[in-house]
């Protein structure tokens, strides 16, 4: 019973750290926060239904559909969403967040009109296979789920640490004066952030149908909220910090279903951030600023 | 004669635009400090809960349940407010937001007093208590030659123009007094306002406090003019809406909120056509205005060429 508990919150956990990467990438590299990323991440979930339900196609194209159509939305909300508000004289640091809240709601509602205000469920053709080893169940949508994460986060990092291009992104994350200075064509490494967070969205949107077997218009807003509690808790643009603090939250909300009261489990999330704000401003793993706030 | 005049459904829109004045008011007082919160959609519901249930279970007359939502709003808005001075920025507009959720999820499971998200029906009316007060008194509305209903929605809307001249005649009062100008100055560069001697941290909960007040005041007149409430209503959505209202309207100036707020609620009723696409147009109003002009279509220019224009405008050029 506990492990099995244990496996569902890695499970879930490992979703919320792929939605947190994405907002901690752009956080990283913009400093503001896209409140669009979890609408982004639930288009990517109705693209998933729409291929595998609908059009009957295997979930391999689910994947590939979900994240073109992410990447687009990403790019979209760079050049019309934040572009514009970029280097403009008095604009003031909240303006980014309410247009980001702006595409948000657009979208939602989008979806809405698009899409239906239902639940959709996910059908796949591996949902019910299961390992049974003693007394625990594994389902093998919760494995892939687990591997597919694991390999997102591996490579993102490898990206991040080694690559020409992700030094390039965490030059322009330190100061994107001093990188544009030295040669980095930081608007571009912009475009590709969000564009990055963006497909990673879309590809959480599919694992998150999975998971739950059904997709609607009000998941983004949701997931979105945990993401941002997510990176709140493990500190704002640490890579490390946001898949930590997805792990944690998951096995948080599965053990608060499975021994408490599970009508609560939506607050944890923000119970968490408002205790963590309190005491640790900077986040789990993030570093004291020298101000002492964020 | 004044009958045929009065159009309940008209008076009805003018009492939700009279509400959501306050509503944008609560977030002006909020932003005029620099702070950016996203709560106000929950110091609402505890306004709107706590007035409704102090009516509704202990029978109290509707003003010492709105004055208490409203303190009780108030009392909460400086708990949160205090942790919160730590917070700058868009930290403070995620914990606020944070607190929202919890309100709702909150109102949502704490079934045994709240009803869950059924909601609480069969709140005591401000119009039907009007309307046995007069009738005890000995005076029929028939007298004046109206129905019912009119003069029920009437009443209403009376009372709620008033409530917001009061507010507005405060808030102006208080912008050009020493508060305003620490608010001022505290929004403009917190580190020169400490440096000048503000106590920012008194002025930040203050202005955060006030915010909540004017939540949870404009949450327990719209219990009473609703007749019902659901956690529904203090969702994200009541938040964005308030949001738009400053954003849209202008968050410099309090007739930015003003305007915002009553061009907002109008523009559905009007444009009936438009009302399924609401949200889609108001996704694309917080864009655009972030694109285009970010201080919102009212700003201390604009009123400055009214002003001139105009040589009695009422109102000054600066506030």
């Amino acid at each position: 019973m506990l492990l099995e508990q244990i496996i569902n919150g890695i499970t879930l956990g490992s979703i919320y750290a792929i939605v947190a990467l994405g907002f901690t990438l752009v956080f990283g590299v913009l400093g503001i926060i896209n409140m669009a990323h979890g609408e982004i991440f639930m288009f990517g979930a109705f693209i998933g239904v729409t291929v595998t339900s609908t059009l009957g196609l295997p979930i391999w194209m689910a994947f590939l559909a979900a994240i073109a159509a992410t990447a687009i939305l990403g790019y979209l909300l760079e050049q019309f969403a934040l572009r514009p508000l970029r280097g403009k004289k008095g604009v003031s640091h909240l303006a980014p967040l309410i247009s980001t809240i702006g595409v948000s709601i657009f979208l939602e509602n989008l979806s809405h009109h698009l899409f239906g205000a239902g639940n959709h469920p996910f059908k796949s053709s591996f949902a019910e296979i299961h390992y049974t080893i003693g007394s625990i169940t594994i389902y093998l949508v919760q494995i892939l789920i687990f591997v597919i994460s694991v390999i997102l986060m591996i490579a993102l990092s490898y990206w991040l640490s080694k690559t020409k291009a992700g030094k390039a992104l965490r030059a322009t994350a330190e100061n994107l004066e001093t990188a544009s200075i030295l040669g980095v064509n930081t608007k571009q490494i912009i475009t590709l952030t969000v564009i990055i967070a963006s497909a990673m969205g879309g590809i959480a949107g599919i694992l998150v149908g999975m998971a739950f077997n059904s997709v609607n218009p009000q998941m983004g807003l949701s997931i979105g909220l945990k993401g941002l509690a997510i990176i709140i808790l493990g500190g704002m643009g640490n890579v490390k910090g946001a898949m930590a603090g997805g792990l944690i939250l998951g096995l948080a909300e599965t053990f608060i279903v499975a021994y408490g009261d599970s009508g609560y489990r939506d607050a944890i999330a923000f119970i968490a951030i408002i205790v963590i704000l309190l005491i640790r401003p900077q986040g789990l793993f993030g570093k004291k600023t020298s101000e002492g706030r964020p | 004669m004044l009958g045929d005049l009065i159009n309940p459904y008209y008076l009805q829109v003018g009492s939700f635009i009279m509400i959501n004045i306050i509503l944008g008011l609560s977030i002006y007082i909020t932003l005029s400090s620099g702070q950016l919160s996203l709560g106000s959609a929950g110091f609402m519901g505890i306004g709107a809960y706590t007035s409704a249930l102090l009516t509704i279970n202990y029978d109290l007359p509707i003003i010492v349940g709105v004055i208490a939502g409203a303190l009780v709003a108030g009392i909460i808005g400086i708990l949160i407010g205090i942790p919160s001075l730590r917070l700058t920025g868009v930290y403070l507009a995620i914990a606020t937001l944070g607190f929202g959720e919890v309100m709702r999820v909150f109102l949502v499971n704490w079934e045994s007093v709240t009803k869950g998200s059924v909601g609480l029906s069969g709140i005591p009316q401000i119009g039907r208590e009007l309307l046995k007060f007069s009738r005890d008194s000995g005076f029929s509305p028939m007298s004046i030659g109206l129905k019912n209903n009119q003069f029920v929605y009437l009443m209403v809307l009376l009372i709620l123009v008033i409530i917001n001249i009061l507010l507005i005649w405060f808030l102006i009062r208080q912008n050009k007094s020493r508060v305003g100008r620490a608010f001022a100055a505290i929004k403009m560069d917190e580190k020169a306002a400490e440096a000048m001697g503000i106590n920012i941290t008194y002025y930040k909960v203050l202005s955060f406090a006030q915010g909540a007040i004017l939540s949870g005041f404009a949450g327990a007149l719209f219990a009473h003019v609703m007749g019902y409430i659901s956690p529904a209503d203090f969702s994200y959505h009541r938040a964005v809406d308030i949001l738009i209202y400053a954003v849209f309207g202008g968050s410099e100036v309090i007739w930015g909120s003003i305007f915002g707020a009553a061009f907002m609620t109008l523009l559905p009723e009007v444009l009936r056509f438009i009302s399924e696409y609401r949200y889609l147009i108001y996704g694309l109003v917080l864009v655009l205005m972030m694109a285009f002009r970010p201080q919102g279509i009212i700003d201390v220019p604009l009123l400055q060429k009214l002003h001139l224009t105009k040589r009695r405008s009422k109102h000054g050029s600066k506030n």
